[in-house]
């Protein structure tokens, strides 16, 4: 009951949660500053045409018209009949423009965080057990160099040197292609810059986190008893230090993952291109299509609200001293 | 037509990527084949089937809207439209018209006939376009009082608040019959490129005005309608990454004889596509590696390009025009002194304009003196005073006419300095539209050339959206009604219709000089035109001028108020005109075509690579 009862709990909240983020979302883009609505009613103005007749025009195209409380009421009656709208920017339904994007996001987030999640752990529990050498420096040399060098910059760089210098991967990134085929050569060859640059920036904490924790297991009584047991320096990282090392690992894992997708993909994906949920989410933004920011907004919100229940359940079955029959 | 079997490894794809590498393989295949007789090109220019599908592939920043033409009032969704359907006419660069889907015909200038070819077909079963079509949309759409369809020129199709009556005469003709004569009626964009979509499609949406369902129609989305009616058709839209059209082989211009026979055989590509690439670096990459035929490159980074073999950069005239525009509105810090006509030409005298386009815009621009560019045949020499260069451009000067013109003003010279009543030092707010390292740099070196001339410059950064409406939008602060109101930049007299925020300088707004049609300006430089949102009030009657200019049908009358308009607006100087700016291409070498004048684009669909 105690687990059940947690997770409806949480589960309701998100619904919450949800519903205040699109509240506030909806409400700060009516008054935002309409950069393309200034540019319309310019430009009817400056061609001797109505401004005011233009602005109308433009409500009319974008469903702008009637009061904010009407729209929003109508908004949330569709989105409880499963009718996230239409996106005005991309002439599809909202639902449509989400689903085309996610794909090309999870193309490369997805081989991005779990090789940042691997080789970060990895990396962490060895510099861990070879604290202060040659090797150690220079894990933690890497890890500073991917959190401190800007992935914008970085990316562009990189295009420079492998696509255009030489030639190794296209500077395009053909959405077709990877539409089509996306477990081909072909296309790994498009994503490799991508995915290094996003995992460079992600295994960086990781690493760090992983190092800092496994530090605290690599002289505990339960590790040198193991040693003295015989075990082998394989068995004491995977069985005795990786696992308590997990614990707090999750914790930031959600966070990493969300990170990702919300802030380090709007940056590649405008470098690199990709036609992925960043890109979407942005460009819904700029173009103030409120259906469209308002679907964007629900994919974080739901990746967050999942990925933390799923993280907190992750620890009862990390830590068995955890439960939530209290809770 | 190689759709279908084109193919190198990259999907399903019908048609090939074509980088600058394998265009210039192609051209040297294509010449040592042709020698052998075994691969030109038919009739119709199309290719043979052995041939590799060649593709024109132009890196763009943003993405497509929509394809509904009824809606659409941004340049990208229209550029791709216009691969699918040509429009009605095109304009030369020497301002003549040359019929595509019509030709437009005037005896006095007033009614113009309007002649649709005979070979025009819609696609999707919607037979011939006939007149029927154009009058039904320009009536139920274009004049529609509700506007349902969201039409963003709704004013383009009325004269004084009223319907300009629109006829059909004839099967394939129709008559539009102005209130008064416009002999630039042509150039207007209004029927110049204007599209045209079946009367059933329409029709199947404007009993309920269904903006809605027009918009979402599918046929709409993929203009099935197309039929014959462009040079290429529709294939695929990947919504912010790229937009594809292949060759259409049943292309009208193939069947008629009145028009060059480049244009019977276009296009001369079997595909073209806009990529949508966001990053300026990634798509001028792109270039360099051959991955897209044609890009823009901003004036900044064009060095780069200059002298590589597989890039050619060209550089087109163009009529926007940057200026800085000074605050005669009452919420200025120094309106009363910018009201004066000496007091801005003293000001003109203190920027450098020479130097901003050689140094700041890296040549890539030219210098400014009226609301109109050097090029335009409404340009005279005579007439025009030119400011800010050669002798013109002098700090001792601009003191000494200060001093001047200052007269009853609060402001005056306190050794090196402007003062004000309180004797405090002058110090102009200037705004600048943020996104443009050139215009950010214009306002670092304004602020520098007018320190020198003792005045103090706050430079400041805005979003352009806030900057419109902070200040750009004015509106009447006065008790109540406005005597007139011209609309949200200019809400009526300008001592009580002011800005949100107070602002003495703004850069960063472009203007357009609207060669072909210099009548559009009015809204420039008139005390009640509708983008007067600076409160400039002109001492010269342009309002008769202009009812001059626009309501004779004589060019050389026409050529001769116009000359004096704009002398005297630089006279004048509304605003400090500064420069007027280019559009800068670069192209793969291996494209012919593009010639380095304004309206440039025009014949675009016969531009092909050098050796076809």
């Amino acid at each position: 009951m105690g687990l059940k009862w947690y997770t409806a709990r949480r589960v309701a909240w998100a619904g919450v949660v949800a519903f205040v983020i699109l509240t506030v979302t909806f409400v700060l883009l009516e008054h935002a500053p309409d950069a393309q609505l200034a540019r319309v009613q310019f430009q009817a103005a400056a061609s001797g045409r109505s401004a005011e007749a233009a602005a109308e025009a433009y409500a009319r195209r974008r469903g702008l018209q009637g009061p904010l409380w009407e729209r929003y009421l109508e908004y949330l009656g569709n989105l409880a009949s499963g009718d996230w709208g239409w996106s005005d920017s991309r002439s599809q339904p909202v639902v449509t423009a989400i689903l085309t994007a996610l794909p090309y996001s999870l193309l490369y987030t997805i081989p991005a965080v779990l090789l940042s999640t691997v080789l970060g752990i990895g990396i962490g529990l060895y510099s861990a057990f070879n604290q202060y050498t040659k090797t150690d420096y220079a894990a933690t040399f890497v890890a500073f160099f991917g959190v401190s060098i800007p992935n914008f910059w970085f990316g562009i760089v990189l295009l420079l040197v492998f696509a255009v210098r030489l030639g190794w991967v296209p500077v395009l990134f053909d959405a077709e292609l990877a539409r089509t085929r996306p477990l081909s050569l072909a296309n790994a060859r498009q994503l490799a810059l991508p995915v290094f640059v996003l995992a460079t920036s992600a295994i960086a904490s990781t690493m760090r986190y992983a190092r800092a924790e496994a530090l605290e297991y690599v002289r505990a009584a339960f590790v040198k008893t193991a040693r003295a047991k015989g075990a082998s320096d394989w068995r004491i990282i995977t069985r005795h230090v990786l696992r308590p090392t997990l614990v707090p690992l999750s914790t930031i894992l959600v966070g990493d993952l969300l990170g990702v997708i919300l802030s380090a993909s709007y940056l590649v994906e405008v470098v690199f291109g990709i036609p992925g949920l960043g890109r979407l989410s942005l460009d819904a933004i700029r173009r103030q299509d409120t259906a469209l920011v308002l679907g964007t907004t629900l994919v974080p919100v739901f990746v967050a609200v999942v990925g933390n229940l799923l993280q907190d359940l992750a620890y009862g079955w990390l830590d068995p001293r955890i439960d939530y029959g209290d809770r | 037509m190689p759709s279908g079997s084109g193919s190198d490894g990259r999907g399903p794809t019908p048609i090939a990527g074509r980088s600058r590498r394998s265009f210039l393989q192609l051209l040297g295949l294509g010449g040592a084949t042709a020698v052998a007789g075994c691969s030109a090109p038919d009739r119709n220019g199309a290719p043979t089937e052995d041939a590799e599908a060649i593709e024109y592939v132009e890196g763009t920043p943003t993405g497509t809207q929509t394809l509904n033409f009824l809606s659409v009032d941004d340049m990208p969704s229209a550029n791709r439209i216009q691969l699918a359907l040509d429009g009605a006419y095109a304009i030369t660069p020497e301002q003549e018209t040359f019929p595509l889907w019509a030709d437009i015909t005037s005896d006095e200038g007033r009614v113009y006939t309007v002649e649709l070819r005979d070979n025009l077909r819609w696609g999707a079963g919607y037979g011939q376009m006939t007149a029927e079509d154009w009058v039904y949309m320009i009536t139920e759409v274009y004049q529609a009082d509700s506007n349902w369809a969201g039409y963003p020129n709704p004013g383009d199709w009325r004269q004084q608040g009223e319907p300009i009556p629109v006829e059909k005469t004839g099967p394939r003709s129709f008559e539009i019959r102005l209130q008064s004569v416009d002999p630039a009626f042509p150039l207007r964009p209004i029927m110049w490129g204007a599209f045209c979509m079946p009367k059933e499609i329409i029709a199947r949406y404007r009993p309920d005005e269904d903006q809605d369902g027009l918009a979402q129609d599918e046929e709409v989305q993929t203009l099935a309608y197309a039929g014959n009616l462009g040079p290429y058709s529709f294939e695929r839209w990947n919504r912010e990454s790229e937009f594809v059209a292949t060759r259409n082989e049943e292309y009208y211009l193939r069947e008629v004889d009145d028009v060059p026979d480049e244009w019977q055989n276009a296009p001369y590509f079997d595909a073209y596509t806009y990529e949508v690439v966001p990053e300026e670096s990634t798509r001028l990459s792109a270039l360099r590696s051959g991955e897209l035929t044609a890009t823009d490159i901003p004036e900044t980074r064009v060095e780069q390009f200059e002298g590589r073999d597989d890039v050619d950069v060209k550089v087109f005239p163009q009529a926007y025009m940057t200026s800085l525009i000074y605050n005669q509105r009452a919420n200025g810090s120094f309106y009363e002194a910018l009201r004066k006509p000496g007091v801005r030409r003293a000001l003109a005298h203190a920027v450098d304009k020479r130097t901003l386009v050689d140094d700041v815009l890296r040549g890539y621009a030219t210098v400014a003196h009226t609301f109109q560019p050097t090029f335009s045949r409404w340009y005279s020499d005579e007439q025009v005073t030119e400011y800010g260069v050669g002798d013109t451009y002098n700090h001792d000067r601009a003191r000494e006419l200060l001093r001047e013109h200052f007269g009853s003003t609060p402001y005056r010279y306190d050794g090196d300095r402007v003062v004000d009543a309180e004797g405090e030092q002058l110090t102009l707010d200037l705004v600048f539209a943020q996104g443009s390292q050139t215009v950010e740099t214009t306002a670092q070196y304004v602020a520098r050339e007018y320190d020198a001339i003792g005045i103090d410059v706050n430079v400041t950064g805005k979003q352009y959206g806030t900057l419109v409406e902070h200040h750009l939008y004015n509106s009447w602060q006065g008790d109540g009604d406005p005597p007139w109101d011209a609309g949200p930049y200019n809400g009526g007299p300008r001592d009580q219709s002011l800005s949100q925020e107070p602002w003495d300088l703004i850069l960063g707004i472009t203007f357009n000089t609207y060669p072909r049609t210099p009548s559009s300006i009015q809204g420039f430089t008139l005390e009640r035109g509708g983008i007067n949102f600076y409160g400039y009030h002109p001492e010269t009657d342009f309002a008769s001028l202009f009812e001059t200019a626009t309501s004779t049908v004589d060019e050389a009358a026409r050529r001769g108020t116009l000359a004096e308009i704009f002398g005297a607006l630089s006279a004048e100087q509304p605003f400090n005109f500064l420069n007027m700016g280019v559009e800068v291409v670069g192209y793969d070498t291996a494209v012919a075509g593009p010639e380095e004048v304004f309206g440039y684009s025009w014949d675009q669909n016969t531009w092909r690579l050098g050796q076809q």
